[in-house]
């Protein structure tokens, strides 16, 4: 989605994650243990006790990492430095639709387990589901608020929904949670026979809350007393461009790096509801701070109208697309579209650092240019337009051949790359065939959904 | 990333997740075959011991010695009854058929009735818990699958006949 700011990570991965994933998976496997200790294998002979047994399984653990996609993104700080925001949003689209699948798999194989035990037909079977399990109605509802959250994120309808239906849409899996977790605890075989086990399960689902409650409500709250942000004044670019400049008090606090980005919520009819992430185009001073946007969605296309005084709520900073990810004294900025916004920032904290800084800008034509003053008065920066649709230009500028004459030395520096998906996605190809190591790009995509 | 990896290892990653919930399964029921037989043993070991030598069974806890002296003598069959036991599907209750402490038969005076699938279940139930019952001796047993408060109030009115027997 090139709708929300390209943000980026240094290629070179960073190894907690795979810390992280471990103890999810001891996590998964205690979840399937709770199921081993309380089931007697001799209980699993008939096929109906079969699909029963495998549907439980399937039902736990995708209850278990219905949990685990709320806290990969409840920006928990310790997570965010050791995986990156990025990685998991990226690990929280990919896990979505598997989760709802094994929660499919689990209503299926509950009812064909009670249809093979009973020697029912089908629909006897749901019906005597239905009938007789305990919250078996809540459960179906929050069931069919999963099943929304996972059609309205699907490939084939999420380009095609604003952002904010979908973020409404996807609100509504809190409401799904809540719903399916009565029929857990009172229908769960496990948990009705064994107090420990309710115990440790009502204590995952408390945990689970008290960190979205904490880091998603109350700290955004609490900074937001302390720092006071709001719209300080908005700047029209280009056409569809535009900068807002935010105010606040104590704002060196945040830590900020140029490259960095917030989730922003702005509080005012139309905003309030929907966070976006988009990156700093400046380097953060203790009152001020700036982002630009190039308006792609609804949202984008209303900063413009935004008014003077707004209060605003932001969260992070997040992202690794920052100055530290330099590994060599000579430096290729390549940004595109919005892209220009973060690029922008460090290009002014990379030349602090000295060395030799280069940006190539990619339009599709002048008037998309942002920024171009401030970019051509930084001093010491050399700045490449390149400006043109590649239909008129009869080639790509940014291909091996063209970043080849632009840079020749190019294997010799780092290159950070910012624009849409499809520019960096080739951009990325172009530099691995010119033999640029992986750890001298750096680059990341960044979005929400 | 090429787009097919990416769809490759995101349907890579849903197969093992589905693999590994049938995997913990078949791994559990699989051990159903060397774990079938230490069940079954026991089954076949008390009788044995007890019926040798009822008397001693006054070792076996307060319960079953404060039953042993009105059938010290001759050991004869007496029924306890279990409390009413009180489940979302209406009410179990049990009566122990025993000879001094030894649990020989198990007879459900009421089960769950309530819906077609509930009397259907108790009826699929009920023998398995009576053998579960006889084997272990004890209120110790495992649910049912679909039947787990029925099993819940079958092992606690089982306990209760056991703690006033």
């Amino acid at each position: 989605m090139a709708r929300h700011h390209a943000v980026a990570r240094p290629s070179a991965a960073r190894s907690g994650h795979w810390v992280v994933r471990a103890a999810l998976l001891a996590c998964g496997i205690a979840v399937c243990a709770i199921w081993w200790s309380n089931t007697n294998a001799a209980t699993l002979r008939t096929p109906g006790d079969a699909a029963t047994a495998v549907g439980r399984v399937a039902g736990l653990v995708g209850a278990y990492l219905v949990l685990v996609q709320l806290m990969l993104l409840a920006r928990l700080p310790w997570l965010e430095r050791a995986v990156g925001l990025d990685r998991l949003a990226g690990w929280h689209r990919g896990l979505g639709t598997n989760v709802v699948i094994l929660l499919c798999v689990h209503v299926l194989l509950v009812v064909i387990g009670v249809g093979l035990t009973d020697q029912d037909t089908p629909w006897s079977a749901v019906w005597e589901v239905l009938t007789t399990y305990p919250d078996i109605w809540l459960a179906v509802s929050g069931m069919a608020l999963f099943l929304a959250v996972a059609i309205t994120s699907g490939r084939a309808l999420r380009a095609r929904l604003s952002y904010e239906v979908w973020y409404w849409v996807h609100v509504l899996a809190y409401v799904g949670i809540a719903l399916t977790f009565f029929h857990q605890i009172s229908a769960g075989a496990d948990f009705v026979v064994d107090p420990t086990a309710r115990a440790l399960w009502i204590t995952m689902y408390c945990v689970v809350a008290a960190c979205v409650l904490c880091w998603r409500v109350a700290l955004p709250a609490r900074r937001w007393m302390r720092h006071a942000l709001t719209v300080e004044r908005v700047v029209r670019e280009t056409p569809d461009t535009v900068s807002i400049w935010l105010r606040g008090h104590a704002l060196r606090e945040l830590d900020a790096e140029p490259g960095q980005f917030f989730l922003w919520r702005f509080v005012t009819v139309g905003h309030l509801w929907t966070a976006h992430p988009y990156s700093l185009s400046a380097p953060a001073t203790d009152r001020r701070m700036r982002i630009t946007v190039k308006a792609a969605g609804d949202h984008s296309r209303m900063l413009a109208h935004l008014r003077r005084g707004v209060p605003v709520f932001a969260e992070g900073p997040f992202g690794h697309f920052t100055a530290s990810a330099r590994t060599r004294r000579a430096v290729l900025l390549i940004a595109g579209g919005s892209g220009i916004g973060p690029v922008r920032a460090l290009a002014e904290r990379l030349l602090a650092g000295g060395g030799d800084v280069e940006l190539l800008y990619r339009a599709s034509s002048w008037q998309d240019v942002a920024l171009r003053t401030e970019l051509d008065r930084m001093p010491g920066l050399r700045v490449r337009y390149l400006v043109g649709r590649r239909a008129e230009l009869g080639f790509d500028p940014l291909d091996r051949r063209g970043l080849h004459k632009i840079a020749p030395d190019i294997a010799h520096r780092d290159v950070f790359v910012c624009g849409p998906a499809g520019m960096t996605t080739a951009v990325q190809g172009a530099l691995r065939e010119l033999g640029v190591p992986r750890t001298q790009i750096h680059t990341e995509e960044f979005s929400l959904r | 990333m090429n787009p097919t990896l990416t769809r490759l290892r995101r349907t890579g990653g849903l197969a093992a997740l589905l693999a590994g919930v049938g995997v913990v399964v078949a791994l559990k029921a699989t051990g159903a075959a060397p774990a079938t037989h230490p069940v079954a043993l026991p089954n076949a070991a008390p009788p044995p011991s007890h019926t040798a030598a009822p008397a001693s069974s006054s070792a076996a806890g307060a319960p079953a010695g404060g039953a042993a002296p009105t059938t010290s003598a001759a050991p004869s069959q007496k029924t306890v009854d279990g409390d009413v036991s009180q489940t979302p599907y209406g009410p179990v209750q049990v009566e122990l058929v025993m000879t001094g402490s030894r649990i020989v038969d198990v007879r459900a005076l009421q089960l769950p009735s309530d819906a077609s699938r509930s009397r259907r279940l108790a009826q699929i139930a009920a023998p398995t818990l009576r053998s579960e019952v006889l084997s272990v001796q004890s209120a110790q047993i495992d649910t049912v699958s679909g039947a787990t408060y029925t099993s819940q109030g079958y092992a606690e009115s089982v306990q209760y006949a056991l703690d006033h027997a």
